[in-house]
């Protein structure tokens, strides 16, 4: 077989290397910290012609980031969890100067309380920063979904920056085989990156003046919306020109077993995997299940979304996230990008799970289209479910005897 | 430094100016008058990363009023979008992507919030990564641009929005100005200088001496604020120029942790001709003198020049009856 | 009945206490009332706007105010300021009161469908006051023309002033202030109607034609503001007396004095705030002010 085995963190690294980023500000964190080191380890080695700076933040990383992308740089860095949360003020900011660069998110649940194995609402809390958002499934994709998403951030329809997130632990630490690309049709595939009005001595430039008027802030607001609408149709072309070049194609969505199912769950990120085994199981015994993975998340591919759904007899969306008063985050979405579709189904059941990357096994994930195919039959308003299952309450409930029970 | 200066008199001050007429600043504003000078001596290259506050509201779209390249950062990370400026710079011409021609001073422009408070982790680290880099801080001693709340550089006795004076609190604010210029030293700095615009020929200098040193170069300008401290703009260098001859403002330079003064006050003005001249302070003589709080402030300073004195052998008289 | 009442002025003039004024006046009269600033890049000078609303029934309107019945100008340079415009949306048979010693001229015709009512609130308030803080003459003038009665817009006064710290002297100074505005001026029966136009909404794909980023190519371009127009004294040079010593030029916050060929500072008029610090520096006294105006 050919391919190399590499975790998520490696297969993000090989991809920042073979984009030939020119400046990486770093600063470690589980589960990210691999990535930053591996190319630390490059670039001393002078195996990787890069700037590599350990910030001592990461506000300042993403600061040092966003400023080194509007001075020309090809940008590169890496953070999980609080350390996202903690430059998130930065992230509006890079979006705001239209600084393309990408930033690798090995998703890590949020404290308190804390705890290191994934979960979305880390990567889900910067959906709203004007950074593009692509979602891996593989190490495959995590490397591929790197150097697609340098070509759409920089494009000049675009110029938005990119975050590419992977699970902590089920990918970030997993090897699996990945096929690198060669760095000679890497090349071609993304040329050097020629910026828009670069901080230059020659060609003076104010860049992220205050504005003093709402409709000024309107304007560069909506500007910033539809230069990401667009990305949509710059990423299928990024994509095609992918497949040309090394046979993957990658689209905003994908589904599994989707053609003629009745029941179908919505997935992202790693978990997806589980999802498609429990298809493949609820399949095999006569039940036309199906899966629809969200790989693109800003833009939201909400027509796609749309034109997959429609007609099914159920839909369920698998929230690894949870905002708490609410429930899943991405239930909402796609609830919303069905409501004005003709045909669309007549139920979408909401379902959380695998917080803080509490495993899921096969019989949960097909609880969830047995849920499905009964609310299709009695025709019942779904309820919510949150995934828990007896034996992990039995163990929590005698951990919280521990805690705080009498002795 | 003297011998070798371009500046011998204020005459010496170029005649190019990369301010340009039609600023938003106030009236006045010394912290604008700073950024004018600074750059007159860096010249036409620069790269200002600025942090929020007042200098951040003057470059509103669409109109700038600094000709050279202006990036505004956040409050908190002024000094790491310095370093990510730099980096690039310096790896695109080194790459020969970028003609040395291309090569800018990177400078940081912020207020004394981001200076002394929430941007204070940054530049710690821009000066442990020994950053090539100018800071420029206009230190008006508070949060100016929210309408002057108290910041770590707010002296004792000041009246700030947040450390108002009543006659609960006569004081006003009750906590010392943190002490920057010594922070950046033990850091390591190699070069830290104090400012004041009101001392033109020494503010020249010590730009020029910045020039000619690799590494963080880090400046605090005492910067008059007319709207904040309550004074008629048009005095503004003349309290600057008060603050010097008291000796509450000691214009220094440190170069690789050796301090130097610049200029000596032969005999300080007493602290209390300073302290009139502003509405911060009026609550230290109205309705009645509060002396202890004057004679707290009168002999910190008297403290720190008899300290500076004995260091550097410095001629320095204190004030008739100083503690 | 709603009275909409916009006041314009320059940073420090008091704008905001004005509307404070009123609003506390009005609301002593026992009106419904909102007042507020807006809140942006307001500095000593520069062009800044608040509001007063006052209505015998509940207020159903928020934000800004485009279409005032009154508007008050609280000094008349501002009239032909782009930023300001202070004359816009004001409603037919609405009223400008405008700060100014040109009289009903001040506006140049511009609006025939106003009535104007010129009053010098500067020359009073540097004999109340000795400096140009016209907030308790503003809110005056609009009191009365609105037909608040005296007794409340004097509490008004006395409460936002008081509010605000001045002292018991000068608090007593601007009811004197206040009580001469009010008593030069009569009330007016204002019946408006609001200016024709329409207003629609551009599709999205227009507003985001082009490449959007907000970077500004043409640096240095701060000039066109013409922060000129924030004087209230003007800077002049006698060169009989001056020996190009360079000072002025030196600490000049603005770059606003630059050097001729002939080795001579020269003022920007067109961008000096009129900060005066050339004037305290200038060791011959060689710079004299004037006041913007005409005044001396």
């Amino acid at each position: 077989m050919n391919g190399k085995l590499l975790t998520g963190n490696a297969a993000a690294a090989s991809a920042a290397r073979l984009a030939r980023v020119d400046y990486v500000p770093a600063y470690p964190i589980t589960p990210q910290t691999e990535i930053i080191e591996t190319i630390a380890d490059w670039v001393r080695e002078r195996k990787m012609d890069t700037k590599f700076v350990q910030l001592e933040s990461e506000h300042s990383m993403m600061t040092a980031a966003g400023a080194a992308s509007l001075a020309g740089a090809r940008v590169f860095t890496a953070t999980s969890s609080q350390g996202l949360l903690y430059a998130l003020e930065m992230l509006y900011n890079v979006s705001g100067w239209r600084a393309p660069m990408v930033l690798v998110n090995v998703s890590r649940a949020l404290a308190a309380p804390i705890v290191l194995e994934p979960d979305h609402n880390d990567v889900l809390a910067a959906r709203d920063s004007g950074f593009l958002q692509l979602h891996a499934e593989t190490c495959q994709e995590v490397a591929d979904l790197v150097l697609m998403a340098y070509r759409v951030a920089e494009d000049r329809r675009v110029m938005l920056p990119a975050i590419v997130n992977l699970d902590g632990f089920y990918l970030s630490f997993t090897r699996e085989r990945v096929l690198l690309p060669e760095q000679e049709a890497v090349d071609r595939f993304l040329p050097q990156y020629r910026p828009l009005h670069p901080l230059r001595a020659s060609r003076p430039v104010a860049k992220g003046a205050a504005v003093m008027e709402g409709y000024v802030y309107t304007y560069f607001r909506y500007n910033m919306h539809a230069a990401a609408l667009r990305a949509r149709k710059v990423f299928s072309e990024a994509s095609r020109d992918y497949e040309r070049l090394f046979g993957r194609s990658y689209g905003p969505v994908e589904g599994y077993m989707l053609d003629d199912a009745e029941y179908v769950l919505v997935m992202s990120n790693s978990f997806t995997t589980i999802g498609r085994q429990a298809v493949k199981r609820m399949r095999e015994r006569g039940v036309a299940a199906g899966l629809l993975k969200l790989r693109m998340v800003r833009p939201f591919p909400s027509e796609e979304v749309a034109a997959l759904l429609r007609g099914r007899k159920a839909v369920a969306v698998f929230d690894q996230n949870l905002s708490p008063g609410s429930g899943g985050i991405f239930y909402p979405e796609i609830a919303a990008s069905l409501y004005n579709a003709k045909g669309r189904p007549a139920a979408i059941l909401p379902v959380v799970g695998g917080l803080g990357g509490k495993q899921l096994t096969p019989k949960e994930m097909t609880t969830i289209f047995e849920e499905m195919q009964a609310i299709a039959k009695e025709g019942k308003t779904p309820s919510p479910m949150y995934l828990m299952r007896n034996d992990e309450l039995a163990r929590v409930k005698r951990a919280v005897a521990l805690a705080q029970g009498e002795s | 430094m003297a011998t070798t200066s371009r500046f011998k008199t204020l005459k010496d001050m170029p005649v190019e100016d990369y301010l340009t007429p039609g600023n938003t600043m106030c009236a006045g504003c010394g912290g604008i008058l700073a950024v004018r000078i600074f750059h007159k001596v860096l010249g036409p290259n620069v790269a200002w990363i600025n942090a929020a506050g007042c200098m951040t509201i003057t470059m509103s779209y669409p109109l700038s009023p600094i000709k050279s390249n202006w990036l505004y950062t956040a409050f908190a990370s002024a000094p790491a979008g310095a370093q990510g400026v730099r980096d690039a710079l310096d790896f695109l011409i080194a790459k020969g992507r970028l003609p040395a021609s291309e090569d800018m001073k990177v400078v940081v422009v912020t207020g004394d919030g981001a200076a002394y408070d929430i941007g204070f982790q940054a530049t710690a680290g821009a000066i442990d990564r020994n950053l090539d880099f100018y800071y420029l801080c206009y230190d008006n001693e508070a949060y100016g641009n929210t309408g002057f709340q108290m910041s770590t550089s707010t002296p004792f006795g000041a009246s700030t929005k947040t450390t108002p004076a009543t006659e609960a609190f006569p004081l006003g604010n009750t906590g010392r100005k943190k002490d920057l210029f010594e922070v950046w030293r033990i850091q390591k700095a190699p070069y830290v200088a104090t400012l004041s615009n009101s001392h033109g020929v020494d503010f020249l200098r010590k730009v020029e001496k910045g020039g000619t040193i690799k590494g963080p170069k880090l400046y605090i300008d005492f910067a008059a604020c007319p709207t904040g401290w309550g004074f008629d703009p048009k005095d503004s260098v003349e309290v600057e120029k008060l603050v010097v001859q008291t000796g509450i403002w000691p214009l220094k330079e440190s170069v690789n942790g050796v301090v130097r003064h610049t200029f000596v006050p032969r005999s300080l003005v007493p602290v209390k001709e300073y302290l009139k001249t502003q509405e911060r302070f009026r609550h230290l003589f109205e309705p009645a003198e509060k002396s202890e709080a004057v004679s707290i402030i009168q002999s910190q300073v008297n403290e720190y020049w008899r300290k500076a004195a004995a260091a550097e052998d410095l001629d320095v008289r204190l004030p008739e009856g100083a503690r | 009945m709603i009275v909409r009442v916009r006041f314009h002025g320059r940073g420090g003039q008091g704008a905001k206490t004005a509307s404070r004024i009123l609003g506390t006046a009005a609301f002593n009269a026992g009106h419904f009332i909102q007042d507020f600033p807006v809140y942006g890049a307001e500095r000593r000078g520069a062009p800044v706007a608040s509001f007063t609303r006052f209505s015998d029934e509940e207020i159903t309107e928020r934000g800004f105010i485009f279409s005032p019945d009154v508007v008050a100008v609280m000094d008349d340079s501002l009239i032909v300021d782009p930023l300001a415009n202070p004359l816009a949306g004001l409603r037919k048979g609405g009223c400008a009161v405008i700060n100014t010693t040109k009289g009903a001229d001040a506006v140049g015709g511009a609006r025939k469908d106003v009535v104007v009512v010129p009053v010098a609130l500067t020359e009073q308030a540097l004999k109340f006051l000795g400096k140009p803080v016209l907030s308790a003459g503003i809110a005056a003038a609009v009191a009365r023309v609105s037909g608040i009665k005296e007794e409340s817009l004097l509490a008004g006064v006395d409460e936002e002033l008081r509010e605000v710290g001045l002292s018991e002297d000068m608090v007593k100074r601007n009811l004197e202030f206040a009580k001469s505005i009010y008593g030069e001026l009569a009330p007016l029966k204002l019946k408006t109607e609001e200016l024709p136009g329409k207003e629609e909404l551009v599709p999205l794909a227009l507003v985001v034609s082009g490449e959007g980023t907000e970077d500004v190519t043409r640096t240095g371009n701060s000039t066109v503001r013409h922060t000129g127009n924030w004087r209230t004294f003007r800077p002049a040079i006698d060169y009989e007396k001056c020996t190009d010593c360079m000072i002025c030029y030196a600490y000049c916050p603005e770059s606003a004095m630059s050097v001729g060929s002939d080795g001579r500072v020269k003022i920007d008029y067109d961008n000096c705030k009129g900060c005066m610090i050339c004037l305290t520096e200038c060791p011959l006294r060689a710079i004299s002010q004037t006041r913007e105006g005409g005044l001396q």
